[in-house]
């Protein structure tokens, strides 16, 4: 009869590989065989945690800023949000993309992980038209596609994060995170940093670029807003300026790819429909 | 007497074994014609029908809050189903009361031990991740000066699809 369940075990086991099993096995093998050192620094985050993570950090700019009440205002910069997010390399996250305006004449975007993306009123004012809102939320859109923010999470924490996990995963079913709180601390300090204080790396921000054109021309927008918007930045760039300067840098080199990479499309359909409602708006 | 009492009993045995084998194999199919022919609910908004199970791929067409699919196969975390004629690949995140191994053709208090406390199905998706509810919950309590009440507020803004459309195709953008 012990072969009989063995059996019965064993089917139900291979009749459960599907979408939804995985997660709960890999509890499983943790809670019973512990985390191997080599599956500690492979593990990459998860999109549930990454949700976790972005409002986290979200809570935390909106601790800094003014959330914008402008309903208006809102509703324009998540319909151009998405047009553009829904054409980007990662369409879908695990909530969704959400995008909201920041009361503060300082010109500047963040990315959170997970998709929660914040544009100042200052970068708006600085935007001619629809086409450079849409290539800086694309920029943005970017950045979280490719995980940027996630990934600034020092290795040595996240390799913590995980031995953490594989010490709570015998009490995940009764909930106690224990020390997960302060690495999860620690972890939104690390993205914080990044996106709000010193930015990312020159490779994080050219590979962003790079995307962001490619969303530009799959969504119907003109590629060529962008290095517009980089080169109205680096116009306005004061030696020792914060903000946006800081954290996304508009370098001579960086805006030189971008030109070449915007090539010379033809001109967009409806660009004048785009300007017309986006001059109609009061930022 | 003793010689025939001990053929009896292999008899029993292996005829036990293979009565065993056979329950066996019929729950593996009576499980898997559960996981590949059950229909599952779309449990979120703005979800997709992609060509590929690969989120990068130009999406089908949208699937909204509600609408029932046909499961077709499985790959990874992607299920391949049939939705308004349409045969395409979604995401399990798009059905998050399926989550629960009950639902996907396991045998629920038996190959993943007790049930969980939380019933709510965000909860039992989240079981075994590094960052979940429960953390965030701490952190919270921890940190009254995050602002997450306007985090929440974020993200409850929701574009209806209608007029993100009429957008788009107002701006010459593409759909």
């Amino acid at each position: 009869m012990r072969e009989g369940l063995l059996l019965l075990l064993a089917a139900a086991l291979l009749a459960a590989g599907g979408c939804a099993g995985a997660d709960v096995m890999s509890v499983a093998t943790l809670a019973a065989k512990g985390v191997p050192k080599a599956a500690q620094a492979a593990r990459p985050i998860s999109d549930s945690e990454e949700y976790y993570l972005g409002r986290a950090v979200a809570a935390r700019v909106l601790g800094r800023y003014p959330l914008s009440q402008d309903p208006q205002l809102t509703l324009y910069v998540n319909e151009v949000g998405l047009a553009v997010a829904r054409k980007s390399s990662r369409p879908e996250t695990f909530r969704g993309y959400h995008f909201a305006v920041l009361d503060t004449p300082e010109p500047n975007a963040f990315a959170c992980p997970g998709g929660i993306i914040f544009i100042t009123r200052g970068l708006m004012a600085m935007c001619d038209n629809e086409d450079q809102l849409a290539a800086a939320l694309a920029h943005e859109v970017a950045h979280v596609a490719n995980k940027d923010g996630a990934n600034s999470i020092s290795k040595a924490r996240w390799t913590e994060v995980v031995t953490a996990m594989g010490a709570e995963a015998a009490r995940q079913y009764g909930g106690a995170p224990g020390s997960l709180v302060s690495l999860f601390e620690g972890s939104i300090d690390d993205v914080f940093k990044t996106i709000v204080v010193n930015g990312y790396s020159r490779g994080a921000e050219e590979a962003a670029d790079r995307e962001a054109l490619r969303t530009l021309s799959r969504a119907g927008y003109d590629p060529q807003a962008l290095p517009q918007l980089l080169s109205k930045m680096q116009a306005k760039e004061q030696a020792g300026a914060g903000g946006i300067y800081r954290t996304h840098p508009p370098t001579g080199d960086r805006l030189a790819k971008a030109k070449t990479e915007a090539g010379a499309a033809p001109p967009p359909k409806e660009e004048a429909v785009r300007s017309q409602r986006f001059k109609s708006l009061k930022i | 007497m003793g010689k025939s009492s001990y053929r009896k009993g292999r008899f029993s045995h292996r005829w036990g074994w293979l009565f065993s084998l056979a329950l066996a194999l019929a729950l593996a199919l009576i499980a898997a014609g559960a996981a590949w022919g059950e229909t599952l609910k779309v449990g979120r908004p703005n979800q997709s029908l992609y060509p590929e199970p690969d989120f990068a791929s130009t999406p089908l067409a949208r699937v909204p809050l509600g609408a029932e699919v046909r499961v077709v196969s499985r790959r990874g975390d992607w299920c391949q189903v049939t939705y308004a004629g349409s045969t395409g690949w979604m995401h399990r995140q798009a059905f998050p009361a399926a989550q629960a191994p009950s639902q996907f053709g396991a045998l629920p208090g038996v190959l993943f031990g007790a049930p969980v406390k939380e019933t709510k199905s965000d909860e039992v998706a989240m079981a075994g991740k590094g960052f979940t509810p429960e953390v965030e919950a701490s952190y919270r309590q921890k940190h009254p000066e995050a602002n997450y009440a306007q985090v929440d507020q974020v993200e409850s803004f929701r574009v209806d699809e209608a007029q993100l459309r009429a957008f788009l195709q107002e701006g010459g953008l593409k759909p």
